[in-house]
């Protein structure tokens, strides 16, 4: 997720055209023991691949070929195509509802589903399609030079410009939690955030915005709060946890946290589908292969079994561990999301236009 | 009547007299070389004329058949006001382009073989540099914490640090610098051909050192401004990942939209709607342009 933006700057206008004309590039050839697997990209990938499906294809005799990044048009022409050369893609929670739903995802095996629950995972981070392959909290980043003695712990007070001055950032897409957050601020209790009061979220976020900042990519995120542009920012508590790895002024508040996740799925009509089911079902399966993806990554684990394997001053600071998940306040709702993705981003567009 | 020299040229016999014969001729007179250019033909046909039928048509027929996507365009004010903003940035840019790119051009003519090498390969390092790189350098430059305000902030100019990013002013900024190239090469390429004894005899014959500037060499020189001016503008009206990574999202272009609502919203009759907008509307302001300038010349003549 790290370089999505980055990457699509570029990748998207090809992306594009190839959609246009039907045509999907992709990974050349289909052999009966290869399985595409297809990311945001950026070190995430090559941790993914390295701890979670490279063993997977030792034992499998299986050779794993890569894609990125996880493009929604160029996924939705290949199946259209027929051809897809991509088996296993990491996708956005809410898309995978929706292409599921529109059939452009192979269904996940009952064999898949019953290892989901057996592993412990989130009835409401599975759907027919998609299993969780990674967690992640929009929580409240500071940066620990402006604010030394206190901070913002609440999304009430991340909204409070009087007491804690300076600008906020925060992701420039519908799905990017503004709105859960600014729901929250004004006061609505957790259980009833969904159905979203989109009118009640945009009159919040008035009486921000010109201290908002919008930005697009994990870099930006991390520079925004590192540098005091914008002491406070709604991110990826990955991204912070590893800037401050660095040496960099920043930290994760995770209370009121809103937790996340991606999806991966297996376009419909993929040669090898079974193998990528395989490949599923060994993931669920395979605890102590999340828990090296989670070290790696920085990413919270699908299975809360894999935390078992962890120090507990790694899984503190991961979505899915008790630290975390004990202070949350929701769930990102993606089947919400996967209904009114496009609305709202047009309300969006409108409201941010203004 | 048939033209004598054409009459082994079975295809062409049948033409009628009132074609525009010279070109005729002079197209058929490679006529085994003539071949040659069908792979081109066919590979544009293929990658360009094909797809943007395709895009036609599915903003008549996606998600059903009918006006629907266009009426939608105008029926919120956002996009109307996405697609003038748009030409508004793309007139901005041509016009800063050409403030700075003239002179800069006119200087190269002027500048010793050694000094002409420097101010090109000035120009031309950019060129080649990725378009992604050059817009995320500039971000680090506009940003509020970025080189400019930081200088600025300690030189004691300002106190508080000038929004850049994000902001229409640093979307020209970008583009401008992104454009440059392509609207100082034609100009010089126009001048450099532009024979120096006309001003000289101009003077000669009683004008001023301004004058003979301004009647003789700047009008000389407006086939390469025309063909620098024209390529700005259209690439600046289909700008992306510049306009993505130094505006705000209160200053959208139309190619961000576009490729929002096919990446993220997958409305893809919409997007179409929207490029074949944009593609009309280019199409009427070139054409109102040809009216004025002698289109053909300046994009040809250059060479």
């Amino acid at each position: 997720m790290s370089v999505r933006r980055f990457l699509s700057g570029t990748a998207l206008i090809a992306a594009g055209a190839l959609a246009l004309t039907g045509c999907s590039g992709g990974g050349g050839g289909k052999s009966e023991d290869a399985l595409t697997v297809t990311m945001w990209g950026g070190g995430a990938q090559r941790a993914h691949v390295s701890t979670v499906f490279e063993p997977w294809a030792k034992e499998a005799g299986m050779t794993i070929r890569q894609d990125q990044p996880t493009d929604y048009a160029k996924l939705d022409a290949m199946v259209d195509a027929g051809k897809p050369s991509w088996g296993v893609v990491e996708v956005e929670p809410n898309y995978s509802a929706t292409a599921c739903a529109e059939g452009k995802l192979e269904k996940l095996s009952d064999e898949v589903v019953a290892a989901a629950k057996e592993a412990n995972v989130s009835d409401v981070q599975v759907n027919e399609c998609g299993i969780p392959i990674l967690q992640y909290t929009f929580s409240i980043a500071y940066n620990t030079e402006t604010f030394t003695d206190a901070h913002p712990t609440t999304w009430e007070e991340f909204f409070d410009v009087e007491k804690f001055p300076g600008k906020r950032g925060f992701w420039r897409y519908v799905t990017g939690g503004a709105f859960e957050a600014a729901l929250l601020a004004d006061g609505v209790a957790p259980e009833d955030l969904y159905p979203l009061d989109l009118d009640r979220a945009f009159a919040k976020l008035d009486t921000i915005k010109d201290n908002i900042v919008w930005y697009d990519t994990g870099d930006e995120q991390v520079q925004l709060v590192s540098s005091g542009e914008a002491p406070l920012v709604q991110a990826w508590n990955g991204r912070i946890t590893q800037a401050a790895g660095e040496g960099l002024p920043v930290a994760n508040e995770y209370n009121e946290n809103l937790i996340s996740y991606d999806h991966v799925v297996i376009p419909a009509g993929y040669a090898n589908a079974d193998k990528a089911q395989e490949w599923m079902l060994w993931f669920l399966t395979h605890p102590e292969a999340q828990s090296k993806q989670a070290i790696e990554s920085g990413y919270g684990t699908a299975s809360p079994d894999a935390l078992e394997y962890l120090d507990d001053e790694v899984s503190n600071d991961l979505a899915g561990s008790e630290a975390v998940n004990g202070v949350s306040a929701a769930v990102i709702d993606y089947n919400y999301w996967a209904e009114n993705y496009g609305p709202a981003t047009e309300q969006f567009n409108v409201w941010v236009a203004k | 009547m048939k033209q004598p020299t054409l009459q082994h040229e079975p295809g062409v016999a049948a033409m009628p007299e009132a074609q525009p014969r010279r070109s005729m001729r002079s197209l058929f007179r490679i006529d085994g070389w003539g071949a040659l250019a069908l792979p081109l033909v066919l590979f544009l046909v293929l990658v360009f004329l094909i797809p943007l039928i395709a895009m036609l048509w599915r903003s008549f027929v996606d998600p059903e058949p009918g006006f629907g996507n266009y009426v939608a365009i105008f029926q919120e004010s956002l996009y109307t006001r996405v697609l003038l903003n748009t030409f508004l940035i793309a007139f901005l840019v041509t016009a800063v382009t050409l403030v700075l790119a003239y002179p800069y051009a006119y200087l190269m003519t002027l500048a010793k073989p050694f000094w002409r090498k420097v101010m090109l390969v000035l120009v031309l390092i950019p060129f080649w540099t990725s378009v992604l790189v050059r817009s995320f350098a500039l971000v680090i430059l506009l940003r509020d914490t970025g080189v400019l305000n930081t200088l600025a902030i300690d030189a004691g100019i300002i106190d508080d640090p000038v929004t850049m990013l994000r902001t229409a002013g640093g979307v020209v900024f970008g583009m401008v610098q992104v454009s440059l190239p392509f609207a100082v090469l034609p100009m010089y390429a126009a001048m450099s051909g532009i024979d120096r004894k006309l001003g000289l005899a101009a003077q000669n014959l009683g004008a001023r050192p301004s004058g003979a500037f301004w009647r003789i060499f700047v009008p000389l020189s407006l086939p390469g401004v025309a063909a620098g001016l024209l390529l700005t503008f259209i690439q600046a009206l289909g700008y992306y990942i510049t306009p993505a990574l130094l505006g705000g999202p209160e200053n959208m272009m139309i190619g961000e939209l576009i490729v929002q609502q096919v990446s993220a919203v997958l409305r893809y009759g919409f997007a179409a709607a929207l490029a074949t907008l944009l593609l009309a509307t280019t199409l009427v302001l070139l054409g109102i342009a040809s009216k004025f300038l002698n289109l053909e010349k300046a994009l040809l003549r250059q060479s």
